[in-house]
């Protein structure tokens, strides 16, 4: 497993948004979370790159293991695990930098300074994504100027230039339109066999194309994690098909 | 509160169960038509089972538009995938009661003969089965379906009975052929009658619970 959680319970103050989670992601693989609005999805993937840490008054309490280790030890190093653990988020959230600079962010802030490494490793993170073909004249330009869709792409190589293991993906296609989102979900399903991917969806079609275990949150409980398959043929728990067949309610 | 999806599953059942109450009338009337030798009965199979024809194909629009536009889940896609599958396999069985019809033309001339009586008790046994997993189809209920499987073999030594016994007759009575041949097919056709009511049953169990029981799929994993 190269994500683990046990008895995860996560508070926002009082408020518990996640209740007693166990939860086991298998590598290369894409995993889906999928559940109402304010069920704790979001709030999950955000304790695995420990993004919460940001937002006063959470507390968390249970076991993170990310590679065997627990991410909240005091000896866990931040930025390293960030840099392990990418995350993206539902709108593009480019630099208003040029396209080059936007890749080699990451890499300059580990020290990468070395020009012909950098230009390597832009074109094989734009490469990755399936965009150098048709940016490699174009790198000088802001990357505001792409289309959502392009700009979503260069997010996702961003991430890869700083070579993580995991890719946390929030709501990743939600400001596109379907032809952009069907090439996303292309561009996950060839990523899956060099990273393992995390999906939270609103969409739960998106969730049934491409991810191979799906887990259903309500109320910030994990009620199911199984196989795909599982998940949208023969659901175990009544809720479940309750939320997937949209009889939720 | 229902929701419009669920209202057009009620609409899928209910053309699936009208379609099963027209296979199980042409086949009761196929079966009289032999018994009388009724050529006029017999013809008016062909009428029913235009009728079927036309069911088969509305329930698989209905299907196919239902997946297109609801992407089902859980249940409800196992219900309609069954149902396209049950669907195949009653129009199906309205072809055989069409065969078992047009035996009665070649009967007609032909005097009656003794094994007869294995072919009745062999319908017999083959409409209460397709009777049965229509019920258990209405009802959702895979027990009943599990036991109407289990009643394919006596209808397959039912055949093989009947069968022996026609052999032996057409050896001892060459001039009976004309009329054990006709039987041998009737045979056959209710044989596959009961077949197909057990892939019925299967997918009332796969509806019900998920579960596949053909071709002992269970077992083998």
């Amino acid at each position: 497993m190269i994500v683990e959680t046990s008895n995860l319970n996560l508070y926002y103050g009082s408020f518990q948004a996640l209740k007693n989670i166990d939860l086991s992601v298998k590598e290369n693989l894409i995993t889906g979370i999928i559940g109402p609005s304010g069920c704790g999805k979001s709030t999950l993937l955000r304790v695995f790159n420990r993004m919460n840490d940001l937002i006063r008054g959470v507390k968390i309490t249970g076991g993170v293991l990310i590679d065997g280790e627990d991410i909240h030890s005091p000896v866990c190093d931040l930025i390293l695990l960030r840099k392990k653990v990418g995350m993206v988020f539902q709108r593009p959230n480019a630099f208003p930098l040029s396209i080059f600079d936007n890749i080699a962010y990451g890499p300059r802030i580990w020290s990468i300074t070395d020009k012909k490494t950098l230009r390597d490793i832009v074109e094989r993170s734009l490469a990755a994504v399936d965009l150098f073909d048709a940016l490699k004249n174009r790198l000088k330009e802001s990357a505001l100027s792409l289309s959502a869709e392009k700009q979503q792409r260069l997010c996702i190589a961003r991430l890869l230039a700083v070579e993580p293991e995991i890719l946390l993906m929030d709501e990743p296609c939600s400001s596109l339109d379907p032809i952009a989102t069907g090439k996303i979900e292309e561009l996950m399903l060839q990523l899956k066999r060099k990273y393992t991917i995390i999906i939270v969806t609103h969409n739960m079609q998106q969730a049934a194309r491409i991810a191979d275990e799906v887990g259903f949150m309500l109320l910030g409980e994990l009620v199911e994690f199984n196989s795909t398959k599982k998940i949208f043929t023969n659901p175990s728990d009544k809720r479940t098909f309750d939320y997937i067949s949209g009889r939720f309610g | 509160m229902d929701r419009h999806f669920d209202e057009e599953l009620q609409k899928v059942k209910k053309n699936l169960l009208e379609m099963a109450s027209l296979v199980e009338e042409s086949i009761t009337k196929a079966l009289e038509a032999l018994k009388k030798k009724d050529l006029k009965m017999a013809s008016e199979i062909k009428e029913i089972d235009h009728r079927i024809d036309r069911f088969e194909i509305a329930i698989e629009d209905q299907c196919i538009e239902l997946i297109a536009r609801h992407q089902p889940v859980g249940t409800d896609l196992r219900f309609l995938i069954g149902v396209i599958k049950m669907n195949n396999d009653m129009e199906r069985m309205g072809d055989h009661a069409v065969n078992i019809a047009g035996s009665v033309a070649f009967l007609i001339e032909q005097p009656r003969i003794k094994p007869v009586s294995n072919i009745w008790s062999m319908a017999s046994e083959v409409k209460e089965m397709l009777k049965d997993s229509v019920k258990s189809f209405m009802d959702n209920d895979a027990k009943k379906a599990q036991q109407v499987c289990a009643r394919d073999n006596v209808v397959d030594e039912m055949r093989d009975e009947t069968i022996r016994i026609l052999l032996t007759y057409m050896i001892e009575q060459p001039d009976k052929i004309g009329s054990a041949i006709p039987l041998l097919l009737v045979a056959k056709n209710l044989e596959r009658i009961a077949d197909l009511t057990t892939n019925i049953c299967e997918d009332v169990i796969y509806i019900a619970q998920a579960r596949i029981i053909k071709h002992h799929a269970e077992e083998q994993k």
